[in-house]
């Protein structure tokens, strides 16, 4: 366990001094800063509405990080031949990959925190203290983000970068329209393209699941069973997906 | 004793390309590396010298034969308990500091908490590196990182240091740093195995020697044996229109001559000299080196690595 911990904080600790992550940051806080210029030009319910784009952005701008962290996980080590020490130390490649995920996974926890404060300052600076909804909501966002990172780490023991950032993408877009896709099938004459819609259905996780900006903006709690089975749900595939990278990466020939 | 390094008909082929065409890296490479050998694995670019060390290392999966480090089979990772790994023109990580990235590898293999710090130390002054402790990878010079890949080899205290040329991309200084470095290290007890094509040194610091071509082992053991049955020679530059009977002539003008025999002939062919009244000028005994022994193996090798890279398809 201790060698597990020791890869995540080095993983941590290069994340955090990389300055692509200062400007996501930096760019989440115009973003944030912008949806407070809704309130002028929208017609309503404005602080609602300004609520609802700040939730979006950071839960955006969340994936964003994972993905791009993500895909460079392995891939970055392989290129830079730093993979060569690393694997020729006494540790089962799979500890590796769980340290290498489990750093990502801490500096994601962080950037949620961090993105839930500047909401808390941005938003909370014009509407009040926000509610537990609020925090509830950027919760799940961290158990979708869990699984978005997942499937970004499996793509990175095969593929590079940008093919990697195309598979991890995908994911994540059929992942929020799950729903839609299997309207779309039931709709569609049984044949190729039905079963195909099945198919992905099934196998590609339904992260609408994990979506609960709409309850956090009309400030509604979300009964505790529903939320407990969508953390379940969201980190047993986590591990399902996880246990799948480590058997392609025990099997990957380092060149 | 148990060999730190024994290899049974290790061999490697990589499928490259989208038709997943066979290449060979290494074909059944058999050999014992003893403990607290210096063992040097020399031969041309391609010969398959990394390849057997990425295999060694764990880095890459054998497609044929077995291999144990100190008994222990290399597909289990505590075979390379004892083991510290220089690779090839290392990288490291570029956020991290000299004293960072020690501290790193020094957790992962395990080194006791109260021992950390003076090893650090320790090794950093070794290299020559304790001055910029502080410095960011990044900012290091090729060299100086070349030595703090060396220093990260060493920090476990490593029963067997493999390193995969550590002499290249090197100015003289940095070589003999590296040259010190092994001997000392064997000195020490530990074995150290490494690659490298620069023979003048593979020849000065170690006691046993693979030579490595075209996938295949092609020569294994000390120096003396490698060079030994060699046959040596002499060369012998005389003033005076004098015929040496048996020696071979290599240049001839009027005012004399350079011939070439064998050593054992050498006192004989110089009393006829001196009888027949030439003057000798220069008598050179024609050491052979590594580098003989080693372009000897290619030239014998050359159809079987045209076959292998497929020139003569």
């Amino acid at each position: 366990m201790s060698r597990i911990w020791v890869i995540a904080t080095n993983t941590f600790r290069e994340a955090v001094r990389d300055r692509v992550l200062n400007s996501i940051l930096f760019f989440a806080a115009i973003v944030l800063g912008v949806s407070l210029a809704l309130r002028e030009i929208s017609i309503g319910d404005t602080e609602k509405v300004v609520r609802g784009v700040a939730l979006g952005g950071v839960s955006l701008l969340g994936a964003l990080i994972a993905v791009f962290l993500g895909v460079g996980l392995v891939y970055k080590e392989i290129e830079r031949k730093t993979i060569y020490t690393l694997a020729s130390k006494p540790i089962p490649r799979w500890q590796l990959l769980l340290g290498k995920y489990l750093g990502l996974w801490i500096t994601l926890g962080a950037e949620v925190a961090l993105l839930t404060l500047f909401y808390v300052v941005i938003v909370g600076s014009q509407q009040g203290l926000p509610g537990l909804p609020i925090f509830v909501s950027m919760a799940m966002l961290m158990v979708e983000l869990s699984l978005v990172t997942a499937w970004a780490t499996l793509f990175s023991t095969f593929a590079a970068p940008t093919t990697a950032t195309a598979y991890t993408l995908c994911v994540y877009l059929i992942g929020h329209f799950a729903d839609d896709l299997k309207l779309f099938g039931e709709a569609a004459e049984p044949g190729a393209f039905r079963t195909m819609t099945e198919v992905l259905y099934r196998v590609v996780p339904n992260l609408e699941t994990f979506n609960l900006r709409t309850e956090a903006v009309h400030g509604v709690a979300v009964p505790a069973s529903e939320l407990a089975w969508s953390a379940a749900y969201g980190l047993g595939y986590t591990a399902v997906v996880l246990a799948i990278a480590m058997m392609v990466f025990e099997r990957r020939d380092f060149k | 004793m148990t060999d730190a390094i024994r290899t049974e008909n290790l061999g490697k082929t990589y499928l490259s390309g989208f038709l997943r065409r066979p290449f060979v890296g290494l074909e059944k490479l058999t050999m014992r590396v003893p403990e607290g050998a210096s063992f040097g694995c020399v031969g041309p670019h391609g010969a398959g010298k990394t390849t057997t060390i990425k295999m060694l290392m764990g880095l890459q999966a054998a497609t044929s034969g077995q291999a144990w480090l100190f008994g222990v089979p290399i597909t289990d990772p505590q075979s390379r308990r004892s083991v510290g790994f220089m690779p090839e023109r290392p990288y490291f990580y570029e956020h991290l500091t000299a004293w960072e990235f020690m501290d790193f590898y020094a957790r992962l293999s395990e080194v006791p908490a109260g021992e950390r710090t003076a090893r650090i130390t320790r090794l950093l002054e070794r290299v020559g590196l304790e001055r910029f402790r502080n410095v960011p990878l990044r900012k290091y010079s090729k060299g100086m990182l070349q030595r703090a890949g060396i220093a990260q080899a060493l920090v476990a205290d490593p029963r067997l240091v493999v390193l995969d040329e550590p002499m290249s991309g090197l100015d003289p200084i940095g070589r003999a740093l590296v040259r010190d470095i092994i001997v000392d290290e064997r000195k020490a007890g530990r074995t150290v195995f490494f690659s490298s094509h620069i023979l003048s040194d593979v020849q000065s610091i170690c006691d046993r020697v693979a030579i490595v071509v075209a996938g295949n082992l092609r020569g294994e053991g000390t120096l003396a044996e490698l060079l030994g049955d060699a046959v040596q020679t002499a060369e012998i530059v005389y003033r005076g229109a004098v015929e040496l009977p048996g020696a071979e002539v290599l240049s001839r003008d009027e005012g004399g001559a350079r011939v070439r025999v064998p050593v054992d002939d050498v006192d004989v062919a110089l009393r006829a000299l001196h009888a027949a009244g030439a003057a000798v000028v220069e008598v050179q005994r024609n050491v052979r080196t590594l580098e003989d022994v080693l372009l000897d193996e290619v030239e014998r090798a050359r159809p079987v690595n045209e076959k292998r890279l497929g020139v003569l398809a």
